[in-house]
């Protein structure tokens, strides 16, 4: 790593761990502060999981190929947050919900948020919420997805919510799930995959809103202050391309003078 | 007792987790602090190789009791756990200097079994792709359907060698660079904002499970 590459690392963290510490503080005080845009999938997911306890059959969550340790333990992480607060809401039904892994790095994160979905729910000590599983995934993701498609007849899910990492052999996932009526709702940190969710989900979570779980669905402030951060930070780098990309375009039209007036706007030439 | 419990694994993380980054943004430039984060690099993978045992005792659980009870599709996980004991022998075999050749008998029996039945699963996707395509557009139809679906066909035939079709082609090749390329970085970056803001969030100990 350079030490351009390492200043601009640094500097970004710090800029964001000091948005994340302030706008925590502001939305512990007040949590009305900021209004969050309606994404369709987090508005499913309570109506799935109300409509499976209903049907007293189970919910299925799965992470895919996401693991800890390598790239993508960040969306393993925020998958399992979008898994607690989808378990901690379909565990008060009579049946456990089934959590999915391909990576085996993955399980004791699975069991563990399943575990506190439970303690949330005073129901630790019955036994509910312990089916974590690993189906192996081969190569390429295929041999996974087809474990789910077949799991997902054979134990009668009547939702899924696969948010983690998967590719394009989501489309088989969702073919299964489309063929027996059941819920899906599907998001991913690869493009492809990203791609099959938007044609073949009820409600697709595109991009980084696979990373608000929290915020959507829990009430806490920590979750809240993160939403607005990213926010904050997107509003930053739109202004880092657009400032640049203004100046190249005004000089290129104004043979330079553009610049030249900015600069003696500001005090400067 | 369950407040102060928490207050240490999150100092103890909080800690670990500032001393790797610090380590890894310094390079070999660190010295002795770059040499500390190698060696939790090294505990954090063999730490992560054992989940390997845990995984393999959850597929027996998992499908041992499914065949226990009969449950729906216990035939299946009957042969699942018949060509684990399958694999895990033969490897266990070779190992141990039994069972020997070029190509060794678990990657003859990867080539032959796995990765035929990938294939063929591979093959499948397009199929559910297309009953995708279908079934979004059956659902109602909607402006973003009827572009979905234009755009599917426009890079369908733009994809075709005809020389009826060349000028698709130089259409699609643009829209690919441009607007599809640019589309896909903006994703991307969000993401990357995402996973920054998830990161620091762990850094500084606001993540759940240090929490609970």
């Amino acid at each position: 790593m350079d030490s351009t590459t390492q200043i601009l690392t640094v500097l970004i963290l710090l800029i964001t761990m000091v948005l994340v510490v302030i706008i925590t503080q502001f939305a512990r005080r007040r949590r009305s502060l900021y209004v969050l845009r309606p994404l369709p999938a987090y508005r499913l997911i309570p109506t799935a999981i109300g409509e499976s306890i209903e049907a007293n059959r189970p919910v299925h969550i799965s992470l895919g190929a996401a693991g800890l340790g390598g790239f993508e333990t960040l969306t393993a992480l925020a998958a399992a947050e979008l898994a607690y607060q989808a378990a901690s809401r379909a565990i008060i039904g009579g049946v456990s919900p089934i959590v999915t892994i391909s990576d085996p790095t993955a399980l004791p994160l699975a069991q563990d948020t399943l575990r506190r979905a439970a303690a949330a729910r005073g129901l630790l000590k019955s036994g509910a919420a312990r089916d974590a599983r690993w189906y192996p995934a081969g190569s390429s993701g295929l041999a996974f997805a087809a474990a789910l498609s077949g799991m997902l007849p054979d134990d009668r899910v009547a939702a899924s919510i696969l948010v983690g990492s998967f590719g394009t052999e989501l489309a088989l996932i969702a073919e299964t799930s489309a063929r027996r009526g059941q819920r899906l709702i599907a998001g991913t940190d690869t493009l492809q995959g990203q791609a099959v969710a938007y044609v073949m989900a009820d409600a697709p979570l595109i991009g980084e809103e696979i990373y608000m779980a929290g915020a959507y669905l829990g009430d806490s402030a920590v979750q809240m202050a993160g939403a607005v951060v990213q926010d904050i930070l997107r509003w930053l780098l739109i202004l880092a391309i657009f400032v640049p990309t203004a100046l190249a375009v005004g000089d290129a039209i104004l043979n330079g003078r553009f610049s030249a007036a900015l600069a003696r706007l500001l005090g400067g030439g | 007792m369950r407040r102060i419990r928490s207050a240490i694994v999150s100092s103890v993380a909080i800690g670990f987790g500032l001393l790797t980054l610090v380590g890894l943004l310094l390079g070999e430039n660190g010295g002795i602090l770059y040499a500390v984060t190698n060696i939790f690099l090294q505990v954090a993978a063999i730490t992560l190789a054992f989940s390997v045992v845990i995984g393999v005792i959850n597929l027996f659980r998992v499908h041992g009791s499914r065949l226990a009870r009969r449950k729906g599709g216990w035939f299946y996980s009957l042969v699942l756990l018949l060509s684990a004991l399958t694999a895990i022998t033969l490897i266990g075999l070779e190992r141990m200097g039994y069972l020997g050749g070029r190509p060794s008998p678990s990657a003859q029996l990867l080539e032959t079994a796995q990765i035929s039945i990938e294939s063929a699963l591979g093959g499948l996707v397009l199929f559910a792709l297309v009953y995708g395509a279908f079934r979004y557009m059956r659902n109602g139809i909607s402006w973003s359907g009827v572009g979905f679906t234009a755009a599917l066909l426009f890079f369908l035939l733009g994809a075709l060698p005809l020389p009826q079709f060349q000028a698709l082609a130089v259409v699609r090749e643009w829209l690919l660079a441009v607007p599809v390329s640019a589309g896909a970085r903006g994703i991307l970056l969000g993401i990357a904002l995402a996973i920054t803001v998830a990161g620091v969030r762990v850094l500084i100990g606001q993540d759940r499970s240090y929490r609970e």
